[in-house]
C-alpha cells in the first residue's frame, strides 16, 4: 500500500514549489510529482500589443536571476520574427552577456546545494556560512566568481539584473578599449577560479554519491546508485549561447514540440499520509492534507517529440561532449565542468572584439507577422521565446523556459529514490521556477483548465 | 546659514604648468587636479565638459587621459549634463573610481546618487573625486547664443574665450575683438530652475574652485573633505599649484562671501514667493513645490 508524502514548499532554489510523493513501505518514490505552485507572472500577455523595442524589456523581469537569457531570447525573438541580421560585434557583445551570466548562476547555485553534501572524507555537513576551513575559502570563491559575473555583465549590459544594453537590431552601444581590458583581467581571474571551484565541487559530488548513506532530517538515508537516472532524452541547441529561426541551420525545432495541460499530466486529488515532522526546514506537510496535483500545477508541460525532455548543463554536455554521467550527481558535475567555460568564451569573445565595430543593424524591418524563434542557452538550460511581429508591434509571444521543460523530466527521475533525496534530485535540476509559471486561460479547451483552477 | 559651507582650509592658487595655464579659464585648477589624480591613480577616469560639434556647445565626455583633459580645459557659460554618463563611465567605460566636475547643482545630485543609489547600483562607490565650480546662474546654449551673436554681436565659431567678471560678460574673438554686455542684461536668458538655488560654491564639492575673490589667473580653492584634503595635499606636495595665503589677495574672501550671499538671499525670496504662488479652487495658495522641503 503506497503512501503520500508532500514536500511544500521545497527549498533552497529560485521561485516556489512542491513535491507530492506516492512512496512504498521502504520509503521509496513510486511516483513523483514535481510541480510550480508560483502565481502566474503573465509576461506573454503583459507584452501583446507593445512596440518590439518593449517586449524584451518586459521579458527581463520575470527573474532576477536570469534577466540576460531572457531579454536575449526575447530580443532576438523578435529579430528572428522581422528578419534583421545584427552585426558580428554585437552578437560578440551578447556573447560575453551570456558568458557572464552562466558564471553568476551556477556559482550562485553552488551556495545552494553545499548544505546537502559533506566535505570529502569526513562526516561534517558543509554549511556555506561558516567561518571554518575549507568552508570559508570555498564561499569566498564562490562570491567572488558571482562579483565578476555580474560586473562583466553591468560592463557589457549597462545593467547587472535587467541588462539595459541589448535593443531589437543589435546592442546600443559598443564597449570601450579600457573596458574590454577589463573584462579580459577579470576573465582570466575566473578562469583560475573557475578551475579550482571545479575541482571542489566534483569531489564534493563524487563523495556524495558514493556514501552508503547520508543524514537527512535524523534520519540514515541510503543512496541509491541510481539517484536520479530517468529514461528521457535530451535537449540543447548550442553549447554556449543558442540558436535562431534565422540561422543557416537552426538547432531547435517547433515542429517537434508539443504540449499538455497539466490537467492530463499530473496525479489527480489525493490525502497526504505519512509525515515526518524533523524534515530539515518545518518539517513536510501534516497527514491529512488535501493535495491536488493536476490542479495546483501552474505550467504548461512542453514535450519534445512527445515525451519530456532534459535542458540544463548536462543536455549541453550530452549533445555537444558525449558526455555520459547519468543521475542528479551527473548533472551537478555537469553544470560544474561549464564554469571554466564561461571564462574562456569571455577571453574568446574579448579577443575577437572590435570596440570600434558598429553595433547597430543599418536596417531595422518591421515585420510582416511572420513567426520567428529564438532557442537560448540560458543557465538552466534552452529557453525558447516565440514571437510573431507586425508592424513594430507584438502579436504573439510565448516562453518555453527551461525549467518547464524540466519540471516533467525530473518528476520522472525522481522514481526509484528514497523520498528524503527527492529535494537533493530537484535541486541538482537548479530549478528557477517564477518565470516557468504559465498563463493559461488562451482558448476554448485550455479555458476550462482555468476554470477548474478557480474554483 | 553659512554661505560658504564647510571647508577646511581656502587658498588661492594657480597651476605651476604653463600649457594648463595658457589653456585654462582662470587658476586651472579642476584641469591640473584631475590630471595629478590620474596620474596618482586615485580616478581612472574624469567626467568633463568636452569640446563638442557646435562652437561652445559643451558635451559630456570621459576622459582617462591628461591631453584630452586639455582639450576639455576652459569655461562654457552654458549646461553640461555631467551627470548623463556618471553611470556610463562605470559601465561601458569600464571605470572603477570616477572623478567629476560640476556646478553646485551638479554636485548635489551626485552626492544623492551616492546617498540613495536608486538605479545607480555600483556606482556610489565608484565615485572617487567631486569637484565643484562656483555657479551664479546659469544658461541655456540658445541663450549663449543670443547673447554672444545679438549682444555682443560677435560670431560663435570666432569666439576665443569668454569671461564673467567685474559686473560684465566679455567675449574675446580671435582676430583680436572685445566685446562687452552688461551683466544686468543676462538675467533674462537665466534658466529659471537656477532661482531655486541656495548653492554658490559647491558646498558638497571633495574641492571647489571659482575666480571669485582671487586676482586675474588665479583661482579661490576651498578644500572641504577629507579626501578632498588628501588629494590637494598630495598636488601640492608635487608642486603643482602655486599658490598665496587668501588673506593676502584681493578682492579676497569678502567679496565670495558677498556674492553667495546675494545668490543665496535673493533665490531665498524666490523660494518664499512660490509658497503662494498659483491658487486652488477654494482661492488659498496653491504653492511651488519647494525642493528644500519634505513634501
Amino acid at each position: 500500500m503506497s503512501k503520500v508524502v508532500e514536500i511544500s514548499p521545497t527549498t533552497r532554489h529560485e521561485g516556489h514549489s512542491k513535491l507530492v510523493l506516492k512512496v512504498n513501505d521502504e520509503g521509496i518514490i513510486e511516483r513523483g510529482d514535481w510541480l510550480s505552485i508560483t502565481p502566474v507572472r503573465g509576461v506573454e500577455k503583459l507584452a501583446l500589443g507593445k512596440t518590439m523595442e518593449q517586449v524584451p524589456k518586459i521579458a527581463s523581469r520575470v527573474c532576477g536571476i536570469c534577466p540576460i537569457a531572457h531579454t536575449l531570447a526575447a530580443t532576438e525573438a523578435m529579430e528572428a520574427s522581422i528578419g534583421c541580421e545584427i552585426p558580428e560585434d554585437a552578437k560578440l557583445l551578447r556573447y560575453i552577456l551570456q558568458c557572464a551570466n552562466r558564471l553568476h548562476s551556477h556559482a550562485i547555485h553552488n551556495i545552494l546545494s553545499l548544505p546537502d553534501m559533506y566535505i570529502p572524507g569526513t562526516e561534517t555537513k558543509i554549511n556555506p556560512f561558516t567561518k571554518e576551513e575549507p568552508v570559508r575559502s570555498v564561499a569566498l570563491r564562490i562570491q567572488r566568481l558571482r562579483e565578476i559575473g555580474q560586473t562583466v555583465g553591468e560592463i557589457v549590459g549597462g545593467e547587472a539584473i535587467h541588462p539595459s544594453n541589448p535593443r531589437v537590431g543589435g546592442m546600443y552601444m559598443n564597449i570601450t578599449p579600457r573596458a574590454k581590458a577589463k573584462i579580459y583581467d577579470l576573465a582570466k581571474e575566473a578562469r583560475v577560479l573557475a578551475q579550482e571551484q571545479m575541482e571542489f565541487m566534483i569531489a564534493v559530488f563524487n563523495d556524495f554519491q558514493n556514501r552508503d548513506y547520508v543524514e537527512v532530517g535524523g534520519a540514515q538515508v541510503p543512496v541509491p546508485d541510481d539517484l536520479g537516472y530517468h529514461d528521457q532524452g535530451y535537449m540543447a541547441t548550442a553549447p554556449m549561447y543558442g540558436s535562431s529561426s534565422l540561422d543557416d541551420n537552426p538547432t531547435w525545432y517547433p515542429e517537434r514540440f508539443t504540449e499538455v495541460r497539466p490537467w492530463d499530466w499530473y496525479m489527480g486529488e489525493m490525502e497526504v499520509s505519512e509525515e515526518d515532522p524533523n524534515y530539515p526546514i518545518g518539517g513536510t506537510t501534516a497527514v491529512g492534507t488535501k493535495t491536488w496535483p493536476q490542479m495546483q500545477a501552474c505550467t504548461g508541460v512542453p514535450l519534445y517529440d512527445g515525451q519530456p525532455v532534459e535542458v540544463g548543463p548536462r543536455a549541453r554536455l550530452v549533445q555537444f561532449r558525449n558526455y555520459d554521467k547519468k543521475g542528479a550527481m551527473g548533472l551537478q558535475i555537469a553544470r560544474q565542468m561549464e564554469l571554466p567555460d564561461c571564462a574562456y568564451g569571455m577571453i574568446e569573445a574579448c579577443e575577437a572584439l572590435n570596440t570600434s565595430g558598429k553595433v547597430v543593424a543599418d536596417n531595422i524591418p518591421q515585420g510582416d507577422g511572420s513567426l520567428g524563434w529564438a532557442a537560448n542557452e540560458a543557465p538552466r538550460g534552452t529557453d525558447v521565446h516565440l514571437a510573431q511581429v507586425r508592424d513594430g508591434r507584438l502579436e504573439y509571444f510565448s516562453l518555453l523556459v527551461p525549467t518547464t521543460w524540466n519540471f516533467p523530466t525530473c518528476s520522472r527521475a525522481l522514481t526509484g529514490a528514497p523520498w528524503r533525496l527527492a529535494e537533493v534530485i530537484m535541486r541538482a535540476y537548479d530549478p528557477c521556477v517564477s518565470c516557468a509559471t504559465h498563463m493559461l486561460v488562451v482558448d476554448e479547451d485550455k479555458r476550462i483548465v482555468a476554470q477548474k483552477l478557480i474554483q | 546659514m553659512d554661505v560658504l559651507g564647510n571647508y577646511k582650509s581656502v587658498i588661492s592658487a594657480r597651476a605651476a604648468d604653463k600649457d594648463i595655464q595658457k589653456k585654462a579659464q582662470d587658476g586651472g585648477i579642476v584641469t591640473t587636479l584631475f590630471a595629478y589624480a590620474l596620474e596618482e591613480g586615485i580616478i581612472d577616469g574624469a567626467i568633463v565638459a568636452g569640446p563638442s560639434d557646435e562652437p561652445w556647445k559643451p558635451e559630456p565626455m570621459v576622459v582617462t587621459t591628461k591631453a584630452e583633459l586639455l582639450a576639455a580645459a576652459g569655461t562654457r557659460y552654458t549646461i553640461s549634463p555631467n551627470l548623463q554618463l556618471i553611470k556610463e563611465a562605470t559601465r561601458s567605460y569600464g571605470l572603477d573610481r570616477v572623478g567629476i566636475v560640476g556646478t553646485p547643482c551638479q554636485v548635489q545630485a551626485t552626492r544623492k546618487a551616492q546617498l540613495y543609489p536608486i538605479g545607480m547600483r555600483d556606482v556610489d562607490d565608484k565615485i572617487a573625486l567631486v569637484l565643484g565650480i562656483y555657479c551664479m546662474e546659469n544658461l541655456s546654449y540658445q541663450a549663449l547664443e543670443a547673447i554672444v551673436e545679438d549682444h555682443c554681436n560677435q560670431k560663435m565659431e570666432s569666439v576665443k574665450k569668454m569671461d564673467i567678471g567685474k559686473g560684465k560678460f566679455t567675449v574675446y574673438t580671435e582676430r583680436g575683438a572685445v566685446s562687452q554686455m552688461p551683466l544686468k542684461y543676462i538675467h533674462k536668458y537665466v534658466q529659471p530652475g537656477c532661482h531655486v538655488c541656495l548653492d554658490y560654491v559647491a558646498n558638497l564639492a571633495d574641492i571647489s574652485t571659482g575666480s571669485v575673490g582671487s586676482p586675474d589667473g588665479w583661482s579661490t580653492v576651498f578644500v572641504r573633505s577629507n579626501k578632498g584634503n588628501a588629494v590637494w595635499d598630495g598636488a601640492m606636495a608635487a608642486g603643482l599649484f602655486e599658490t598665496k595665503d587668501m588673506e593676502g589677495v584681493k578682492p579676497g574672501l569678502d567679496l565670495v562671501k558677498k556674492l553667495a550671499t546675494e545668490k543665496i538671499t535673493k533665490n531665498q525670496k524666490h523660494v518664499d514667493e512660490r509658497k503662494s504662488f498659483g491658487l486652488k479652487a477654494d482661492g488659498t495658495p496653491k504653492a511651488l513645490r519647494n525642493p528644500y522641503e519634505t513634501p
